[in-house]
């Protein structure tokens, strides 16, 4: 650290992860990097995700989903099914403040780290349990993956919208890339965590039920205020009226115009067109019922234009406009080159290689990625470290 | 108790990114202010034609649980005004443009040299710093420049534009975010500045894919398959318009699956063999899983499922959500009573805690609602001073 530099958010807190999937694995992660020491407990195979596609290329060893998920936290082994094991577990959990896990109720009972039991062992921890529906309810022992959970929280339903949704009316409602609805899961985790964390100074510490269902659902919840104002939203009926996804001569952009300077604009970057400046189109409510006329001849005009030019050009203007950045255009950016989204780090088994941090600053500056994800069992010796420092602990506890 | 008791927000943001984050923090238990002008009123307080909303809304989700005042911020007195209220706050938040909080002379310098405790959090679409900070923008663009709207869509089809799940993704990031920075105010006193960008959300939310392609991997739209699970996907059904999706992890799994539907010749097909192979074949597969799941309701598939062991879930739509027994027994669907005084389906803040009791108190104020509290008892304004206020449209 710098000299003068203040120390980073969560500074000398510490957090014990067990973890199979990308939710608690992503609350693990967001902690670490904001500054707190997240170690990962894995069973002697290694977390499942280490083991989930996309691989690095070009060993194709390391998963880039682990690596993401796993830079910057520390890896110990442990067989929870043994004695030995749980009592690794057990001198990590003394001198943590946090356990984040996606443990189904059956398995907490299993392993003996049901919510009471951790109270009463470690009445400091704050002990956050990320699963697919929440650890109560109906649904709390359903199976789900991602694609189940982002149509479980309804906006699964409401994709494609726009141009997808124009060309491919017939086809099945779409899921967003990746790990969309799990990632929230993973952000709302941390939330609950951080919570805890501050009201643990007045009240003690206390448990944290976060469900993937619950925290898509959350961010979704603009639908389900349209649902209470009369309207029940479709995919096939919520996109904008014009604008848009825009095809271009290489590639694809993204236009928007809300307000009625940005709808001048437009004009004026289409070069003011006769048909644009017709009176009738000056109102709000005349464009949406001619929304489609518009977009025949936007878009016919956007497709002989080339991506650079026309965003430019745009902002220029004040008109929202973005192109559909590639990944390879967003890893390459000035912007975000100028802002370190992106840290080197070395990645075993792939060498090193630019992972984001965190999506955004503190104290002016990106967050640091202290480190790559670690290597199986690299950080084993906080077990014994941990042991060590228990001990005086427990005895000053009982003098 | 709420976790956040004891915290109070001067909430300067507008429209859904910011205000939702302001929300949450206030289902938590911190004491949110919202400050708005008759000039200047948020967008839940206008007509909204395009949404068929011809008035201010009945209820607006991110705007409820707040106290409202009013401050016209066009006026140095209210600027002065502004200063008492972060004064005695210890968050602010805020989502104009990078720069407009800076020629307000409400910049994170100058309220740090007001109250050196004071935390910031500003939301804006592309950060305070770097080349883009000035660009204007709505979720589906956060989506198109943080790769997230590429990488959505068929295979064979274009980008996909994000919605208000962008804006409030960015909004959650960023109530995360403020929480760590009043740990570390409650901690050790130090303020701070958190500087959320949205853009760097959407990115945030294909992480994996990013790292893959700096590693020279070509990631791609691939609509609803998965990169190594198959079955997977949506999946046609007897209803019209009512979709199941279903997700095959192991071996197990799809044993148990070919049971439940009898397809036993899915078995011994050179095809299905193996994980590899079934992914291999995945539309071939699909196809064969949709002869079984168009002969069934959709919910009863569920259910089947289900009890087999195997990932299925409806494609629910809001109708679902609103009436669904599970989001209701755990809290995370509520009733709320909006201003004309209907009750309606909406969202508490979606984390249960063993001991503290989270979620809204109060639906969405009416401007200025809350001004005799605030400027009255928290400023310490006597009603002389707010009137004298009100008539130079300071407090306006």
């Amino acid at each position: 650290m710098m000299d003068g530099a203040v120390a980073p958010l969560l500074a000398g807190v510490i957090v014990v992860e067990i973890s199979r999937g990308v939710a608690a694995s992503h609350a693990g992660r967001l902690l670490s990097t904001l500054g707190a020491e997240t170690v990962l407990v894995e069973p002697p195979e290694g977390n499942p995700l280490r083991r989930e596609p996309p691989f690095l290329p070009p060993a194709n060893e390391a998963s880039a989903l682990f690596a993401f998920l796993a830079a910057g936290k520390k890896s110990i082994t442990s067989d929870l099914n043994t004695p030995a094991g749980r009592a690794g577990l057990s001198a990590l959990l003394s001198t943590a403040d946090v356990l984040v896990h996606d443990l189904r109720p059956d398995e907490r009972a299993r392993l003996d780290l049901e919510e009471q039991t951790l109270r009463t062992r470690y009445p400091k921890l704050i002990d956050v349990s990320v699963l697919p529906f929440g650890a109560v309810g109906p649904k709390a022992d359903w199976q789900a993956e991602e694609i189940n959970l982002i149509h479980a929280s309804g906006e699964g339903f409401l994709l494609p919208n726009g141009l997808a949704a124009e060309l491919f009316p017939e086809r099945p409602p779409l899921k967003v890339y990746g790990h969309f609805a799990e990632y929230q899961g993973g952000v709302v985790a941390a939330l609950g965590a951080l919570s805890a964390l501050v009201g643990r100074d007045q009240d003690g510490a206390e448990a944290v039920d976060v469900s993937v269902q619950d925290a898509t659902l959350a961010v979704g919840a603009f639908a389900l205020q349209r649902f209470g104002d009369g309207s029940l939203e479709h995919r096939s009926t919520r996109s904008f009226k014009y604008g848009g996804v825009l095809e271009c001569a290489d590639g694809y952009v993204e236009l928007l115009t809300l307000e009625e300077r940005q709808w001048r604009g437009l004009i004026e970057l289409m070069g003011r067109p006769d048909w644009m400046l017709d009176p009738a189109l000056s109102d709000s409510l005349e464009r949406s019922r001619r929304g489609a006329e518009i977009n025949r001849v936007v878009r016919a005009w956007a497709r002989e234009l080339r991506t650079a030019d026309i965003v430019a050009r745009a902002q220029a203007l004040g008109v929202p406009m973005a192109k559909y950045a590639s990944p390879a255009e967003v890893l390459s950016g000035p912007h975000e080159r100028a802002r370190d989204l992106f840290q080197p780090v070395e990645i075993p088994g792939a060498g090193r290689l630019p992972v984001l941090s965190a999506p955004f600053h503190v104290d002016g500056a990106a967050l640091p990625l202290s480190a790559g994800p670690p290597r199986l069992g690299e950080h084993q010796h906080l077990l014994t470290a941990r042991r060590h420092r228990e001990r005086p602990a427990a005895v000053a506890e009982v003098s | 108790m709420k976790p956040l008791s004891g915290v109070r927000i001067a909430d300067f943001t507008l429209h859904a990114a910011g205000p939702f984050c302001t929300h949450i923090l206030s289902q938590l238990g911190a004491e949110c202010i919202k400050i708005e002008s008759a000039a200047r009123p948020d967008i839940f307080r206008k007509p909204h034609p395009v949404y068929g909303r011809m008035g201010p809304a009945s209820f607006d989700q991110v705007a409820s649980n707040k106290l409202s005042v009013r401050i016209n911020l066009k006026d140095a007195k209210g600027i002065a005004l502004a200063k008492k209220l972060v004064a005695a706050s210890d968050l602010v938040c805020e989502s104009f443009r990078p720069g407009v909080m800076q020629r307000l002379g409400l910049g994170y310098a100058a309220l740090a040299a007001l109250k050196p405790s004071v935390v910031m959090v500003s939301v804006s679409s592309s950060g305070q710093s770097g080349p883009d900070s000035h660009f204007a923008g709505y979720a589906p663009l956060f989506g198109a420049w943080g790769a997230l709207g590429y990488l959505t869509g068929y295979a064979d089809g274009p980008p996909v534009e994000m919605r208000h799940v962008m804006d409030h993704s960015v909004g959650m990031n960023a109530a995360m975010a403020a929480v760590a920075a009043v740990y570390r105010l409650r901690r050790t006193g130090q303020g701070g500045h958190v500087d959320v960008s949205a853009r760097e959300v959407a990115c945030s939310l294909v992480g994996e894919a990013l790292l893959f392609a700096a590693a020279g991997g070509n990631p791609a739209r691939i609509g609803n398959d998965h990169l190594r699970m198959a079955p997977h996907g949506v999946f046609r059904t007897r209803e019209e318009d009512r979709w199941l999706t279903i997700a095959v992890r192991t071996d197990d799994e799809w044993r148990s699956l070919v049971k439940l539907i009898d397809a036993p010749p899915l078995l011994s097909d050179p095809r299905f063999q193996t994980a590899a192979s079934r992914h291999t074949h995945r539309q071939v597969l699909h196809g064969e899983i949709e002869h079984w799941t168009m002969t069934r309701e959709a919910g009863e598939a569920e259910r089947r499922l289900q009890a087999a062991g195997i990932a299925a879930h409806v494609s629910c739509n809001m109708e679902d959500i609103a009436h669904d027994r599970h989001l209701r027994e755990r809290g995370t669907v509520v009733d709320v009573e909006d201003t004309t005084g209907r009750q309606r389906a909406a969202l508490k803040a979606p984390i249960r805690f063993s001991k503290s009791d989270v979620g809204m108190t109060r639906g969405t104020p009416r401007l200025g609602e809350d001004e005799d509290y605030v400027f009255g008892e928290l400023l310490g304004l006597s009603r002389e001073d707010r009137q004298s206020l009100m008539d130079q449209q300071v407090i306006y």
